[in-house]
């Protein structure tokens, strides 16, 4: 538990010397949610066909999937400047295993994910009217916290792997692409393509959205269940293969 | 690998250790540590010495359980390096070769949080970090951030790290690189008292004056082997028969330099009016070599003395010689 809290508390003092950064963590989504969200809420002017409800509620979700994202992103993109600095190394030595390092690497920016869902849901439901149901909304930061520990868990393989930070970046690049455009966070699938239904529904960040769709507005895709065991496994896998390439890293 | 009377005494206990870095891209693998075998006592300050790749920070790394061997076993305190990783990172501390600090937080904030990752409370390393920072004179920069900071104060940041906490043994790579000759000489003096207080500490370096200063035990590897191990005295019984050799004239007498060559010193350089010689002979050869050189000009100063840990470093290394 010691090294745990050790490296939460330095994680914690490193984001807290830049406040813009934390400033964009917690408001990113938030800004995404007023501009691109209401904007595509006025432009399709009905509620979406198939599901029932207006777009800024649809899009609410998907929001918060995309900031849960960037911020493993940004979390695993960390380990760059720890090696820059030679810190990296040095850190590997101190008493704590290659899980807890992981785990505690992630603990501080899983805490800001939650500070700005409650930011983003609070705000959708006071100023945008969204229809929440408050009932659902423990599962709502489960789905927060594992969704950004499962992604930090994923990315942090890569940026472990990698040594050059601009090839880590052109990966991630490519994996907003691919992860954010081929999944439920920007449009319903249901009118989709046969094929790229398919794809979407293989996508983790289609699992978590799922989860956070139902625990925020209540809406619930008929695979729920096997999404939510889909993405802890998912989370796992990542984290095994995460505490591997920590141990090769030196 | 040790007896049970031996373990109580024994901090370091290495044996048959193999590391071999695979060739990548088609490169043939290295072999940076080839057999090693050593001990290291409580208490002692023991010097890695070597040319560079011998191999030093490899075994400190598989010390310090960043690299695992390819074979053999490392024990710290009687923990496995493999089996028992966590065990061995709390019993040690490690300054690393590269320059290792938190860019982004000051220098109180290093000192704490290096404090709280060995276990630390955060009042206690508050308040130990206030006594550090007076030690390795860094009150004054105490709530600068490291960043900020010249490369000498931040090795001084780094080093000062370890007298954050009280772990039974401490690794230091390469310590002095970049810090000023008064700060080296007081840190050097900080960790006689460690030692005198039970620590274990691990140098390694390529200043010699440091280890032959400071080590009670050195070992001097060379392509991954070992090449002498001992202490001072029983090293420079090694090599009894070299000697350094000093000489000053008025001028050099012309000549001379071609003269010297001829005698295949060791190492021979001449500054304006001074010859400095390494030479291989018994000592009745020596001071005939000097009485011989001595006619041919007039001289201001000689000087005959045993070899220094450098002549036997550069004797044992020159060749890749091993035992």
């Amino acid at each position: 538990m010691g090294g745990l809290e050790a490296i939460l508390y330095r994680e914690a003092k490193i984001r807290l010397t830049n406040l813009t950064y934390m400033f964009f963590d917690l408001f990113y989504p938030l800004a995404y949610f007023l501009l691109f969200g209401i904007m595509m809420n006025y432009a399709l002017a009905t509620p979406l066909v198939s599901l029932g409800v207006n777009y800024k509620a649809f899009f609410l979700p998907g929001v918060l999937g995309m900031a849960c994202f960037t911020i493993a992103t940004n979390t695993a993109w960390g380990f760059f400047v720890d090696r820059d600095n030679g810190i990296f190394y040095e850190m590997l030595t101190y008493p704590l295993s290659r899980a807890q390092f992981l785990v505690g690497k992630v603990s501080f920016n899983i805490f800001l994910a939650v500070i700005q869902a409650l930011l983003t849901v609070g705000l959708a439901a006071v100023l945008l009217g969204v229809e929440l149901r408050v009932e659902l909304l423990p599962l709502l930061f489960v789905g927060v916290v594992l969704g950004t520990s499962g992604w930090f868990f994923f990315f942090a393989i890569f940026a472990l792997r990698i040594r050059r930070n601009d090839i880590f970046n052109t990966i991630t690049n490519v994996f907003y692409f691919i992860f954010l455009f081929c999944s439920s966070i920007f449009y319903p699938l249901e009118p989709l393509p046969e094929w790229f239904r398919t794809a979407a529904l293989a996508n983790p960040l289609t699992w978590q959205v799922d989860l956070l769709r139902y625990s925020s507005i209540g809406l619930r895709t008929d695979y729920l269940v096997a999404e939510c065991a889909g993405f802890i496994v998912f989370s796992l896998v990542a984290f095994w293969f995460g505490v591997r390439a920590l141990n090769r890293a030196a | 690998m040790s007896t049970h009377a031996e373990q109580n005494t024994i901090a370091l206990a290495v044996h048959e250790l193999v590391k071999v870095y695979p060739g990548r891209h088609g490169k043939v693998p290295v072999r940076a540590v080839d057999g090693m075998s050593f001990t290291v006592r409580r208490g002692e300050i023991f010097g890695l010495l070597g040319p560079n790749g011998a191999g030093k920070t490899t075994i400190v790394k598989v010390l310090a359980t960043l690299l695992a061997p390819t074979s053999g076993r490392a024990e710290v305190l009687g923990f496995d390096v493999v089996r028992m990783p966590l065990e061995v990172r709390r019993q040690i501390a490690v300054v690393l070769q590269e320059n290792a600090t938190e860019f982004f937080l000051t220098v109180r904030e290093n000192l704490v949080t290096f404090g709280k990752f060995h276990g630390l409370t955060l009042p206690a390393a508050r308040q130990k970090a206030r006594a550090v920072m007076e030690k390795f004179g860094l009150t004054e920069y105490a709530d600068q951030k490291v960043q900020d900071l010249s490369g000498g104060f931040r090795r001084r940041v780094q080093v000062a790290k370890m007298f954050m906490v009280e772990t039974p043994v401490m690794f230091l790579d390469e310590f002095s690189s970049g810090m000023d000759p008064i700060l080296k000489r007081e840190v050097m003096g900080y960790l006689r008292e460690e030692a005198a207080r039970g620590r274990t500490i691990v140098l390694t370096t390529q200043v010699l004056t440091e280890a032959e200063e400071l080590c009670d035990d050195i070992l001097i590897m060379n392509k991954g082997r070992k090449v002498a191990q001992g202490d001072l005295y029983s090293l420079k019984l090694l090599s009894k028969d070299l000697y350094d050799v000093t000489l000053m004239f008025d001028e050099i007498p012309p000549g001379l330099p071609a003269e010297l060559a001829q005698l295949e010193p060791h190492k021979l350089t001449i500054d304006q009016n001074t010859v400095e010689m390494t030479l291989k002979a018994d000592e009745a050869r020596v001071l005939e070599i000097v009485r011989e050189i001595g006619r041919q000009g007039r001289l201001l100063r000689v000087e005959v003395s045993g070899a220094s840990l450098e002549d036997i470093f550069i004797e044992l290394t020159k060749e890749g010689r091993t035992p």
